[in-house]
């Protein structure tokens, strides 16, 4: 595996980003603004490509209407309202009212009397290049230009339709918040603030995307976080060079620890809630403008198996549906290749009474196990993949013919046999049990690489295979923390919240590796890992 | 690099796909045997194979043929006569779930030495299976009975000794895995039990066996096959079968009856027999001491006796031991004087617990044995009387 991590920095490790050259399509990007506004708006115009959504609009304010202003901004992006009400109505009229030009004088200059006296808007800011006047633009602001100065004004007015805050659909609970991130960056940090009031909460904001500038906002409790973690994953995504980000799942492949691997090493939850407790955990979280997913690192194995509804339940419900989780995992993966190689090559396991009925079902069957689970296995990925992807009226009418072709007339023309029918079946209801979409997929895949073991080494085959798998795992870190830790390596407090869940007041520290601030509850001397620590906390 | 690692990789692969697969047999490739019996005529072994009908036995239901089919084949080994079986049969013949293997009585006369060691050597065979001795007809034939409950006739055979063992003292199962120990081990011979077809033989193959209440042949298990080394040397008859599971302990749960002192008898139910042999010196000579202790329910009482008393139960308890002891005593006498063959296992109690008189034993043990004095202790116990005390129906009362 070394081997591809030495490729993997040569693709992907980026250089650090240098804006001169790689933006060299964009050449005027730089340049400073011109003192004609005729000049600047036809700057604009050619370099957006006469866009229909720009609207440019020319004024003349002042007492005698001396002043040409030109004001620029995107339609749909920019609040029109706001736009009527506190700028274009105080700078036509209202400002008529004030003699504007007898103020003019060399102190102060005509955007310094605007931006003192009319306009009522929050949020304003001076502007000399198109770089940052572009930004803005794209992003919503007004941007205010005026004939014969070579500086402009970015009104803030952003403004577009976003979806309400709605009920999380990838990751259901029964007993929990009904509340879900949405695609709105402010609107998700506010959700996580909301529930975590401490001044200690601090974010970095970033843009990442030379085309997008999506925002990207690191989310992180100071104290509780290990602030070499916070640096890290700063680092990495500082280190990402592309024109576009789309979606958290973008930063995911370029921040995770392994590329070669099933395994996500990067957690995503819509859930504020999953974040808060994350957070609180020592956790960082990624947010990004434009998806409701959010990301978590440092993420580990037994998080994906975890589901914030075990903390909404009482311990032991919570404890027996997590083993119930884990195992649901294993049949996920194992049966249908624990079938294949009983019924091709170790007859004799099986107890007579069920060898004789499944020999009696595959009689007439045309194809080895192998063939017949393969066929059955692909079937359903592509009954799943079509049900995801097609629209939601057609998918009853899908689902029907799914479930009769596999179900009834496969086995009734004697194709298949209705064992395999029971062990597909299985697997697949066991494959979405796990609350987190991407180990499922990883089991999905995994179910493959087993059955072709099974199929040709039978059972030592699997067991060649569960190695390897352990192996592979414990290989794995997010974010320099072992990835299958609490197991491996092993720390006897941490099992408390793994594989078992203890009661809320039984839970003193927080999850081991991840923050040497481990304390939760109780005086903080109880725990001598702290004293460094709060040391450090208190510099800050 | 990455080209080399690349073919690497891909080679590793076809190995895989290559080398896998080899031993792979689909389900619908095998003939599963249930049973097999081996027969010896004219120095030749005829062995026959019980095969599952899988499609007759589906929840489905089949069409109404026969559940099993017998293929037969005849070598000069029994490895020989297995793969001829192939000449016959169009799968392979897995002897993975065997469930009984049927000797000839013959056969098991001149030895079953052949039989036992090709029986262990076989990697797919496992060594729960039964082996029995059929007595006065061809191993074949015992295999040729359709059977009503089970649908497999080696089933019925398994299942019924299974049950019987449990719940009656005159049987022994003797798993494959018990007769090999007994034949490798020192100190102790096999007995293996005997099956016998009653009725008509010839009628039992067809299906209309099963079609009416009563089969016309049925297979019955009776007496216990006497080994002395590999060869059969004699018949237990059931008395003596139960004497022989006293001495070594295989009784879990059977009947048993006491004779009144005033005429009728009472049944009891063993609930818990327990019998421990001792190595032990009787008047200075080597010796078995046999400890029995048992627990018994009255069952059914067909005699004038007051339970109330205390002294009639123990009465009882005395007489049922001593009843015990008999059948114990006689089956040891027998087994002596006209088997001379440790099938109890009392060279093996020796040797484990004192060794450096086997030593000595060792040597001439069949004539030792012949005379070895067995003292017995019984004691035994009648706890429970059941839901009533006394005879329901009291015949000095009428």
């Amino acid at each position: 595996m070394s081997l591809f991590k030495k490729n993997r920095k040569i693709t992907i490790q980026p250089s650090p980003p240098k804006a001169a050259e790689n933006n060299n399509d964009n050449v005027t990007s730089s340049n400073s603004l011109k003192t004609s506004l005729g000049e600047n708006l036809q700057h604009i115009k050619m370099t957006l490509g006469k866009s229909s959504d720009i609207v440019i609009r020319e004024i003349n304010i002042g007492y005698e209407g001396k002043i040409r202003v030109g004001i620029i901004y995107t339609a749909g992006l920019s609040n029109s309202e706001n736009l009527q009400d506190f700028i274009m109505e105080t700078l036509m009229i209202e400002i008529k009212q004030t003699d504007i030009d007898s103020k003019l004088t060399a102190d102060s200059p005509i955007l310094t009397l605007l931006k003192d006296y009319a306009i009522t808007v929050g949020e304003i800011k001076d502007v000399d290049n198109f770089e940052q006047l572009f930004t803005s633009l794209l992003s919503g602001d007004v941007i205010v230009l005026i004939e014969g100065l070579s500086r402009g004004l970015i009104i803030g007015n952003k403004h577009w339709v976003s979806r309400a805050v709605t009920e999380p659909t990838a990751q259901t609970v029964i007993r929990g918040p009904r509340e879900g991130f949405s695609e709105n960056l402010s609107v998700n940090t506010a959700l996580v603030r909301r529930i975590i009031k401490d001044e200690n909460l601090w974010m970095i904001s970033k843009e990442v995307g030379r085309r997008t500038k999506t925002n990207v906002a690191i989310m992180y409790i100071n104290g509780v976080a290990e602030q070499n973690i916070v640096d890290e994953v700063y680092k990495r995504i500082d280190r990402i060079d592309i024109d576009g980000i789309l979606e958290s799942a973008n930063i995911e492949e370029f921040i995770q620890d392994s590329q070669f691997t099933l395994f996500p090493t990067v957690y995503n939850t819509e859930r504020p809630d999953t974040v808060a407790a994350g957070l609180l955990e020592g956790r960082i979280a990624i947010l990004v403008d434009g998806t409701p997913f959010v990301l978590l690192v440092p993420a580990l194995f037994i998080q994906f198996f975890q589901s914030s509804e075990d903390y909404y339940q009482r311990a032991i419900m919570a404890s027996l549906i997590r083993i119930l989780r884990f195992g649901a995992f294993g049949i996920s993966i194992l049966v249908p290749a624990l079938y294949i190689a009983l019924i091709t090559f170790h007859h004799e396991i099986i107890p007579p009474a069920l060898l004789i009925s499944l020999a009696a079902q595959r009689e007439g069957v045309p194809f080895p196990a192998f063939v017949e689970a393969i066929i059955m296995e692909v079937t359903f990925e592509i009954l799943r993949e079509a049900g995801l992807r097609m629209p939601r009226a057609i998918g009853s009418a899908m689902s029907i013919v799914g479930a009769f072709v596999i179900g009834t007339a496969a086995v009734e023309a004697g194709i298949i046999s209705a064992s395999m029918v029971i062990v597909v079946s299985i697997t697949a209801i066991s494959s979405f049990v796990s609350p987190t979409y991407d180990v499922a997929i990883a089991g999905r895949i995994l179910r493959f690489i087993f059955m072709g073991l099974a199929a040709s080494f039978g059972s030592y085959g699997i067991l060649i295979g569960l190695i390897a798998l352990v192996l592979h795992l414990c290989s794995l870190s997010s974010f320099s923390v072992p990835y299958m830790s609490p197991m491996a390596p092993f720390n006897a407090a941490g099992q408390k919240d793994s594989i078992i869940r203890f009661p809320i007041w039984r839970l003193l520290t927080r999850p081991p590796y991840i923050s040497k601030n481990s304390t939760r509850q109780g005086p903080t001397k109880v725990n001598f890992k702290s004293n460094t620590h709060s040391k450090r906390s208190s510099n800050e | 690099m990455n080209r080399i690692i690349l073919q690497v990789i891909g080679i590793l692969f076809i190995c895989i796909l290559l080398a896998g697969c080899w031993d792979k047999r689909e389900l619908n490739e095998l003939a599963i045997a249930t049973g097999i019996s081996i027969d010896k005529r004219d120095d030749k072994f005829h062995v026959a194979a019980q095969v599952v009908i899988p499609t007759e036995l589906s929840m489905k239901g089949g069409t109404g043929s026969s559940p099993v089919t017998l293929y037969e084949a005849s070598g000069e080994s029994i490895n020989e006569a297995i793969r001829k079986l192939t000449k016959v049969s169009p799968r392979f013949i897995y002897l993975g779930h065997l469930r009984v293997v049927v000797i000839s009585e013959d056969l098991a006369k001149e030895g079953i030495g052949a039989t036992v060691d090709f029986l262990s050597r076989g990697w797919e065979l496992r060594s729960d299976f039964y082996l029995i001795v059929s007595k006065e007809s061809d191993a074949k034939e015992i295999l040729n009975v359709q059977t009503a409950l089970e649908k497999i006739p080696a089933n019925e055979l398994f299942n019924i000794l299974h049950t019987s063992e449990a719940h009656n003292a005159s049987t022994v199962a003797v798993t494959f895995f018990k007769m090999k120990t007994n034949l490798e081990r020192e100190g102790k011979q096999g007995v293996l039990t005997g099956v016998h077809i009653l009725g008509d033989p010839s009628m039992g193959s067809s299906k209309g066996n099963v079609e009416t209440i009563v089969p016309e042949a049925k297979i019955q298990f009776e007496e216990l096959a006497v080994f002395k080394g590999d060869k059969l040397v004699g018949w237990l008859n059931e008395k003596e079968s139960r004497g022989y599971n006293g001495v070594t302990n295989q009784v879990k749960n059977s009947i048993g009856l006491i004779t009144c002192p005033d005429g009728g008898n009472i049944s009891v139910g063993i609930k818990k027999f327990d019998s421990k042999m001792k190595s032990k010196k009787i008047s200075n000579n080597p010796g078995i001491e046999l400890k029995v202790d048992i627990v018994a329910n009255l069952g059914e009482v067909n005699c004038d006796i007051d339970l109330t008393k205390l002294a009639n139960v123990k009465m009882l308890e005395k007489e049922f031991g001593k009843m015990v002891k008999e059948d114990i005593q006689k089956t040891i006498e027998v087994v002596q004087q006209k088997y001379r063959t440790d099938i109890f296992g009392f060279g093996a109690t020796i040797s484990k617990q004192t060794p450096e008189e086997w030593k000595k034993l060792k040597e001439n043990w069949d004539e030792v044995f012949v005379e070895l004095p067995v003292n017995i202790k019984i004691n035994t116990q009648i706890s429970h009387f059941g839901s009533v005390l006394n005879p329901v129906v009291s015949k000095t009362s009428e």
